[in-house]
């Protein structure tokens, strides 16, 4: 890991922490609890296609610790979420993507989609409910739109930024 | 847009709508008739044996009955026999208090289990 790499990770982290807290001020959380729309993917899309599995691995999770602090709510309930939704959905990102067969948008819905299934998991875990998983169709089906709509943004963003040099 | 996308596109809407039908129909059918008096229960009973049954309360006996899938208190002793007048309830919803004699006449389902907590 040279230094330079070391630093444009930092800051493919800082935007996706930037990305992850302006998301919380959008009030589409009203309307279904718990979905977001997930922009912080975008960043997670672009490093994995940029540069490697490893690099997305430390960009993710660092975004879900970094982000947490930076809010006051380090191991609260909503970075217990994040977390599982994260862990889950950085795997499943990296397992479809090293099979090389998908393409960013499918990456990107397998992302958005697991990433749900996370956080569905870990509340149900949280709270000893079974019935939290009613949550799940909705989720499931709105996070085929999100992810879409994000892997069409990180395609156009690594189609883009691939012709500039830091 | 590969084929393989489409395919999991396709399998996501799958498991979005399979994992509603096991999630709505999980509902256990209430099904037991339970009277606590001060908060113990005292009596428990299958709601589709009809029967009569009596309970000692704070102030006297209180005759519950169980007709048609249905519970009702008959008679009991109180100032203003409001449990009676309530009439017969059928499902889980509404339970049967009696204030004055500490008993409560409640529809539960089989598996006796908490009601769940919302933090």
């Amino acid at each position: 890991m040279t230094t330079r790499k070391a630093v444009e990770l930092a800051f493919l982290m800082a935007a996706g922490i930037v990305l992850q807290i302006m998301e919380s001020f959008l009030p589409v959380v009203f309307i279904v609890p718990g979905f977001k729309i997930g922009f912080a993917n975008i960043i997670a899309l672009y490093t994995l296609y940029n540069y490697d599995t490893r690099s997305m691995w430390i960009v993710g999770i660092g975004r879900i610790f970094m982000a947490s602090l930076l809010q006051g709510l380090l191991f609260s309930v909503s970075f217990w979420l994040s977390l599982a939704g994260g862990l889950l959905s950085l795997s499943i990102m990296s397992l479809l993507h090293r099979t090389g067969k998908f393409s960013i948008y499918g990456v990107s819905v397998a992302g958005a989609a697991c990433h749900s299934i996370g956080q569905v998991a870990a509340v149900t875990f949280i709270y000893q409910q079974f019935f939290m998983q009613l949550y799940l169709p909705v989720l499931l089906a709105l996070s085929i739109v999100s992810g879409l709509c994000i892997g069409i943004l990180a395609g156009q963003l690594i189609r883009r930024l691939r012709r500039v040099t830091l | 847009m590969t084929k393989a996308d489409k395919l999991l596109i396709i399998l996501i809407m799958i498991c979005s709508i399979g994992s509603l039908i096991p999630l709505l129909r999980h509902n256990p059918l209430p099904s037991q008739v339970v009277v606590y008096v001060k908060n113990q229960e005292v009596l428990r009973q299958d709601l589709s044996q009809n029967g009569t049954y009596h309970v000692e309360g704070t102030l006297g006996t209180v005759t519950v009955e169980i007709k048609d899938r249905k519970v009702q208190v008959t008679q009991e002793n109180s100032p203003y026999h409001i449990c009676s007048k309530q009439g017969a309830i059928s499902d889980a919803s509404t339970p049967i208090v009696c204030l004055p004699n500490e008993t409560i006449v409640k529809i539960e389902s089989d598996d006796v289990g908490e009601d769940t907590v919302i933090q």
